[in-house]
């Protein structure tokens, strides 16, 4: 008895609490955590000023406790490790990026001081660069939907969207690298040989764009079943 | 209005005065903001209406048929599926049809955000 009135006398915390969702009214602005944003007002185009004038005046969005003002905060990168991240082990995830983007950058320097001085200039040895690089020759540019016509389906060629594209390329990545692979390599190894070989435009993934993009060309007769 | 002459317009192609009073006083809000509080209240029994959300009229009218649009940006594709053919799909080569493909997609990406906007 004198429990459950005790029980009652607690002061009430909510056992679940707010944190930043994602679905925010449209007028929200996106927060911009970069400290050195400033530029000057005279090297502003107008449509910067614009903007400049909106975020004074519009509310903005909270920020995710994953974006830092720090010069080595990537959103593509942020955006990749919380794709590998599993059961929501972001240490382990950042630990892998960092362990790929550390070999990556091994292998680059050996390469450099291995090679000729003639061709010392070509070889890239900034991970991010060859990170970047690397995605961006595994984005397909058409994809392809599912459109009924007629009691049956067929697969039409479709532009994507770059938000869509940019998925595509890093679940391929991530997919391939733990599928595909030799069970008992690190997963830091294997992601470093997939970008080294997709920054050099081979490799599987860059093989299965091909293949997208084969298959879109090869149904360019049903492109006219689109109606968006 | 006494006579029946009200009901035909007069010499200058006008309506009679007392016409006009009397759409005047129909159209001003007044009226109809009464008529809709006695739908509404409980003096006389139950409520005639009982409205789940603001009896208001929406800033635009529901479309009627859903008009079935085309495919865009299908010559770039067809260019740009041609010169792969060609090129045997390496983009670097086929770099020029690539950026047109992009900027159409844009294009029609942006009139049909446009013209959501406007529609809803």
């Amino acid at each position: 008895m004198a429990a459950s009135v005790r029980y009652l006398l607690k002061p009430w915390t909510p056992s679940l609490y707010l944190v930043r969702w994602s679905r925010y009214n449209p007028y929200y602005l996106d927060p911009d955590p970069s400290k050195d944003a400033r530029v000057l007002e005279s090297e502003l185009s107008p449509e910067q000023k614009e903007l400049q004038e909106l975020k004074t005046v519009r509310p903005i969005k909270a920020a995710l406790s994953s974006d830092t003002s720090s010069s080595f905060n990537d959103p593509l990168i942020s955006k990749f490790i919380n794709m590998m991240m599993q059961d929501g082990n972001k240490i382990l995830a950042r630990g892998i990026m960092t362990q790929t983007l550390e070999s990556i950058k091994r292998k680059q320097v050996e390469k450099y001081h291995k090679s000729p001085a003639a061709k010392k200039e070509e070889i890239e040895c900034n991970p991010y660069t060859i990170f970047h690089q690397g995605l961006e020759n595994c984005k397909p540019i058409i994809g392809l939907a599912s459109v009924q016509k007629g009691g049956k389906s067929y697969q039409v060629p479709v532009p994507l969207t770059d938000n869509r594209r940019r998925f595509l390329a890093m679940k391929w990545m991530i997919t391939e690298c733990r599928d595909n692979k030799h069970r008992r390599t690190h997963m830091y190894e294997k992601l470093s040989q997939e970008l080294l070989a997709a920054f050099a435009n081979e490799g599987n993934v860059v093989k299965r764009k091909h293949d997208l993009h084969k298959m879109a060309e090869a149904n360019r007769a049903y492109a006219h079943y689109r109606w968006w | 209005m006494t006579s029946g002459r009200e009901c035909f317009p007069t010499e200058n192609g006008d309506l009679h005065e007392d016409v006009k009073r009397h759409y005047r006083k129909t159209m001003s809000g007044f009226v109809i903001q009464d008529k809709v509080a006695k739908l509404l209240s409980r003096q006389n029994g139950k409520p005639v209406l009982r409205p789940i959300k603001p009896l208001a009229l929406k800033n635009e009218v529901a479309s009627r048929r859903m008009k079935k649009g085309e495919a865009t940006c299908v010559t770039e594709m067809s260019l740009l599926m041609a010169c792969w053919k060609l090129n045997d799909f390496n983009n670097a080569v086929c770099s020029k049809e690539v950026s047109a493909f992009y900027t159409c997609v844009e294009k029609a990406q942006s009139k049909a955000k446009g013209k959501q906007g406007t529609q809803d």
